[in-house]
């Protein structure tokens, strides 16, 4: 193409126009701020953990009855292995996400490099699914534990027509389900508005694949 | 070690410099966003820096990092101005080869690239700076059949927005 190959003359001979930083110049830059989108990424995945331990442990320390309810739950067997399972998820959670950010290298090629970036929102995001199942579990099983350990609440049970009993379930999940999609939709915002770029340029990378 | 390792890479960074230069041409319109670049684009060599072992030449080493900033990494959204600018900003000629016709097509030339989604000005910008095939495909992850296969479409596409 004659064009390009106009362009290509003048793009060539061009290196004259721009401004020549100095050594002195560049210096200081080496120590300012980035603004990758990585930082980013990185800053967003802290704030998940912070978030959900803290979800976990505040209403431990801070709500009296609360703490003594969770005490008298780990007498339970189960509500331990959950306990002890959450737990070891993070621990997980921690080291994926770490080894995934050391996988990040800007001298990749651009797909690899994209697609460290998008492995590494894929942990987040599984983590993410993990706390809202985790969430949506502790429903059904923390009126379970009510059912078991509270007289009271046992005997309204029993007590309980076929139909209170399905407004119990379906208030029950309905609450659930908004959290949960109130939650979610939060997330494909931050993740939606952070990542569209990358996932346009690494959508128009595959596309030559087919 | 890090003052002996700061030095050496100001030292090459200001004598390829150029490169980070032209890759800022490409991907913004305006100053500000090209010295914004610029320095987005130098933190990420000096951070890659002490993984650079000198196998390939630094200059070649800089475009991989300088692109991948440019397309995946950058994160500000200073980039959209408008075309005026850009014009104003990037397009100078020399006034002993002022040529009006030339000048006229180079002009429409580099506004038809600005066009261009941010991977085929990827493929422009190594084109233009002369780079094979084998290197751009392994710059951006993609075979070098598929490489040639979208440098034909780029090219069909810039004629394309010139004769529309």
């Amino acid at each position: 193409m004659d064009e390009l190959e106009l362009l290509k003359k003048d793009w060539q001979k061009g290196a004259a126009d721009f401004k020549s930083y100095s050594d002195t110049d560049i210096y200081p830059m080496l120590h300012k701020k980035s603004s990758s989108i990585v930082k980013t990424l990185f800053y967003i995945s802290i704030c998940e953990l912070v978030f959900w331990l803290l979800a976990s442990v505040l209403p431990y320390a801070l709500s009296p009855s609360i703490r003594e309810k969770l005490d008298k739950s780990y007498e339970n067997p189960l509500f331990i292995a959950i306990s002890i399972f959450s737990y070891a998820v993070i621990l997980v959670f921690i080291y994926l996400l770490f080894r995934s950010y050391k996988g990040i290298s800007s001298t990749d090629s651009s797909k690899k490099l994209m697609e460290s970036i998008l492995r590494t929102r894929k942990i987040i995001k599984f983590y993410v699914i993990f706390n809202l199942t985790l969430f949506f579990l502790s429903i059904p099983l923390s009126l379970y534990f009510e059912y078991q350990d509270n007289p009271e609440f046992h005997q309204q049970i029993v007590e309980a027509s076929t139909t209170q009993m399905l407004v119990l379930y379906a208030v029950a999940a309905i609450t659930a389900g908004i959290i949960i999609l109130i939650l979610w939709l939060f997330y494909r915002l931050i993740y939606g508005i952070l990542l569209k770029r990358l996932n346009r340029n690494y959508k128009e990378l595959k596309k030559l694949e087919v | 070690m890090n003052k002996e390792l700061e030095h050496s890479f100001v030292e090459q960074l200001q004598k390829h410099q150029n490169i980070v230069h032209k890759v800022c041409r490409l991907y913004t319109n305006n100053a500000d966003a090209h010295n914004d670049l610029f320095q987005e684009i130098t933190i990420q060599l000096w951070k890659a820096y002490p993984k650079f072992r000198g196998e390939s030449k630094f200059s070649t080493w800089m475009y991989r990092v300088g692109l991948n900033t440019a397309i995946t990494l950058y994160r500000k959204s200073k980039r959209r101005i408008t075309t005026q600018e850009f014009e104003n900003v990037q397009f100078k000629i020399k006034a002993e080869e002022y040529d009006d016709t030339e000048e006229q097509q180079l002009k429409l030339l580099y506004n038809a690239v600005h066009q261009l989604n941010d991977i085929e000005k990827a493929l422009v910008f190594l084109y233009l700076e002369d780079k094979d095939y084998r290197e751009i495909s392994e710059t951006l992850g993609i075979t070098e059949v598929n490489a040639r296969v979208k440098m034909n479409r780029v090219k069909k596409k810039l004629k394309t927005i010139l004769n529309p």
